[in-house]
């Protein structure tokens, strides 16, 4: 089932604006936004071309944040940096939390901090934070991305080898266990 | 109640982040590190120890995306 609205920062797309299967993100759902601040961060021809293409077809949106959304995510930045175990986030990833909350998007991030504090702050326990692992597993889950259930590890590893991203331990067998799982259903 | 929560999602991190600061050691690139001017130099080491990348990117005086392309240069994985 198509997913609505995501909220899309820096570190996620440039990472997966280098996967061989990056425009499956528009199976999964309607429209990812791409928050101004983030736009401006990104300089790679490969990157600005998949997203000005993508603008263009309307997968892609970009979104323009309100003076009080900002204000909002600066004070969720200084909030972070007075707990000194966790791990601070900066302004355009506090941005995609706020907006996130406010909407209901999924955030897609790859920030650790931006991660952590939906699991510390308790106003932002409801944000929905996937990362590129989260999006594959839904990807394959919804029958958007074909899994070779004789390798269910293949389409982690593609991601990892486009990216030089890899998965934490855990999360990664975790994440196998369930492409497995839905191998086993579907056949 | 909520001081537990924190403390045990904080325990979880540290052990998150010492795998993956083991594997950013492990799997870069030394001599092509060592080879880089200081600021770039510093700016890589600093992103094995810490995996903020924010930071590294200003010490570097790079852009986000050109010092994730530093990165993989140095073959330094994002851990995440």
């Amino acid at each position: 089932m198509l997913r609505e609205f995501a909220i899309a920062d820096t570190c996620f797309l440039i990472d997966w604006a280098r996967f061989r299967r990056r425009d499956i993100i528009f199976k999964v759902f309607r429209t990812v936004f791409i928050p101004e601040s983030v736009i401006r961060e990104v300089v790679s021809e490969n990157t600005i071309s998949w997203i000005s293409k993508w603008l263009a077809k309307r997968g892609l949106s970009l979104y323009t944040e309100s003076a009080d959304e900002l204000e909002e995510a600066r004070l969720l930045v200084v909030r972070t940096r007075r707990i000194p175990q966790i791990i601070p986030v900066d302004v355009p990833e506090a941005l995609c939390l706020v907006v996130g909350r406010k909407y209901g998007y999924v955030v897609l991030t790859e920030n650790r901090g931006a991660i952590m504090a939906t699991e510390v702050i308790e106003e932002l326990s409801n944000v929905k934070v996937w990362r590129s692992l989260e999006l594959l597993v839904e990807a394959v889950k919804s029958g958007v991305l074909k899994v070779d259930c004789d390798n269910p590890e293949k389409v982690f590893r593609e991601y990892m080898e486009d990216t030089l991203h890899i998965f934490p331990r855990n999360d990664y067998s975790k994440a196998v266990a369930e492409v497995v799982r839905i191998c086993k259903k579907r056949r | 109640m909520q001081e537990e929560k924190i403390r045990k999602t904080i325990e979880k991190w540290v052990k998150l982040e010492k795998e993956a600061k083991e594997l950013r050691r492990s799997m870069a690139d030394w001599v092509f590190i060592n080879s880089q001017p200081p600021r770039i130099r510093e700016a890589l080491k600093y992103y094995i120890e810490t995996g903020d990348i924010r930071r590294s990117c200003t010490l570097a005086g790079k852009s986000i995306e050109e010092f994730r392309e530093l990165l993989r240069k140095a073959r330094i994985p994002v851990v995440v």
